[in-house]
């Protein structure tokens, strides 16, 4: 089995990066978190718009959103800031969902420590020794299987089902041949190909759950008044050439490959599993609270491939573009990692563009930036909402 | 000769993923189906797709050997294939609504 260098936390996840957390519990803490970050050597701001009046079912998202991405093996230690008392899911709750990592963490509460100043004075302090504590931290050698592996696509167009999505798929196998795991979200993007998914689920109610998934996401978007045509395709995937959700669906799902579909998870849930093979999880279409969650599901690691180019970046889950496209990786040179449109001219194989985005994996597992990495370009954090602001 | 690429034996549309078309252009296949030959009787740009062979009104539209839609008017060989000639057939809440209507 082949291995790669990571980070060994204390209950056996191994990260690929080493990140100093500095987490928002509620939008009114977002000051003070960007305040610390940009202080501190490493450290890595979360900031979002929710943690108040949200109705409960809609707060245990959020809360499993902000545990997990804190949780994620690619996190070495958390500060987690809030700013009074948030109902339900306080600081000191947080800390108590992450604890089990056995990873350092810290909680400041704007109020309780004073004020801004204050605050920002407490979490610097904590950030910095935090800092300096998981600098000590050596990689080392750990195997593939201990990799999970998301793939999410976006700004799709006619190349991504066609060359991007399918190499995907197969580099998805080459890791899931390793012990791996890949897990593929969006369900909203399943939808006219449940019928190719359902064949690989390993049981009944696998397939069952992928169906009620796609489902429930269709009545969502209809009990808004309006049906899902109206969103998907995206207007800049009609311009690439996609018609109709159907061809688009098709084309996403071949992220993944051949292999058994061995467990389905409720969005931003953590897989119960360890087998290698695809794991799916419940969630929207909608890039950055996609990948959100399958940072806070535990992946270390995430393909985006793009028809047209995209930006998308996770703060702590390095997110390597893969495009099937030459204008867009000419354009995007600085933005997109890999280039597979050899594809079409016949100057690779498909099987070919398959190990150049496995190795490429395999490289930022080993702790090589991606592009949007090294511009610190971390714009991908977001939280899907099931409830109204109240 | 310009050139698309076919995903499966069974489709009935191209995509031009190597060159855009223009009206009149002869076209071929790459990929899964190098025996068919069309005339382009549209512009296609990058991207987009090309009706094989004649597809009549309501028939399915075949991509990657499965539907992606129906046809929304007769199609002929040589057409572009796109948003103005074929609809999804999923996420219909005016379907579920004229189903409703109607019972």
């Amino acid at each position: 089995m082949s291995h790669f260098m990571g980070f060994h936390r204390p209950n056996g996840d191994v990260g690929i990066r080493n990140h100093v957390l500095i987490l928002s519990g509620t939008v009114y803490a977002n000051g003070v978190v960007e305040r610390v970050a940009d202080t501190i050597h490493g450290a890595v701001p979360i900031t979002h718009a929710n943690g108040r009046c949200q109705v409960a079912p809609d707060l245990r998202v959020t809360r499993r959103f902000l545990a997990g991405t804190a949780m994620n093996p690619n996190v070495g230690a958390v500060v987690i800031i809030d700013h009074f008392k948030e109902e339900g899911m306080t600081a000191e709750d947080l800390a108590d969902d992450i604890a089990p990592t056995g990873k350092p963490i810290a909680t400041v509460n704007i109020r309780g420590d004073g004020g801004f100043i204050s605050a920002v004075e407490k979490a610097t302090r904590y950030a910095q020794d935090f800092a300096r504590l998981i600098s000590l931290e050596q990689r080392e050698a750990a195997p593939l299987s201990k990799i999970l592996f998301g793939t999410e696509c976006g700004t799709s167009d006619t190349t991504s089902g066609l060359a991007s999505n399918p190499a995907n798929g197969l580099a998805g196998e080459l890791l899931i041949a390793q012990g791996g795991r890949l897990l593929m979200a969006e369900c909203t993007e399943w939808m006219g190909c449940e019928n190719w998914l359902t064949d690989k689920a390993a049981s009944p109610a696998i397939a069952e759950a992928i169906v009620a998934g796609v489902q429930h996401m269709e009545a969502r978007a209809l009990a808004s008044g309006e049906d899902i045509r109206g969103s998907q395709p995206t207007g800049d995937n009609m311009a690439g050439g996609l018609t109709t959700i159907e061809e688009k669906s098709m084309g996403a799902v071949k992220k993944i490959g051949d292999s058994a579909i061995i467990e389905y998870l409720e969005i931003a849930e953590a897989p119960s599993k360890t087998d290698s093979g695809n794991y799916v999880m419940y969630g929207p279409g909608m890039g950055a609270e996609s990948i959100s969650s399958m940072a806070a599901a535990g992946c270390q690691v995430l393909t985006f491939c793009t028809g047209g180019g995209h930006t998308s970046n996770h703060p702590i889950m390095p997110t390597i573009k893969v495009t099937g496209n030459r204008g867009s990786f000419e354009l995007m040179r600085d933005t997109v990692d890999v280039d597979v449109s050899g594809v079409f001219t016949d100057e690779i194989t498909l099987a070919e563009a398959g190990q150049i985005v496995f190795d490429e994996v395999e490289r930022v597992c080993n702790g090589y930036l991606t592009k949007s990495e090294a511009l610190r370009d971390n714009n991908s954090f977001a939280i899907h909402r099931v409830g109204p602001s109240i | 000769m310009k050139t698309v690429f076919v995903v499966y034996a069974t489709d009935n549309v191209g995509t031009a993923v190597l060159e855009p078309i223009q009206t009149g252009d002869h076209v071929s296949c790459n990929g899964e189906r190098s025996d068919l030959e069309v005339i382009a009787q549209a512009d296609i740009a990058y991207g987009h797709k090309i009706a094989l062979m004649d597809i009549a009104a309501g028939d399915t539209v075949l991509k990657y050997g499965l539907s992606i839609g129906s046809a929304l008017s007769d199609i002929k060989a040589g057409d572009h294939v796109h948003t103005h000639n074929v609809e999804s057939n999923r996420g219909r809440g005016d379907l579920a609504e004229r189903a409703a209507a109607s019972e």
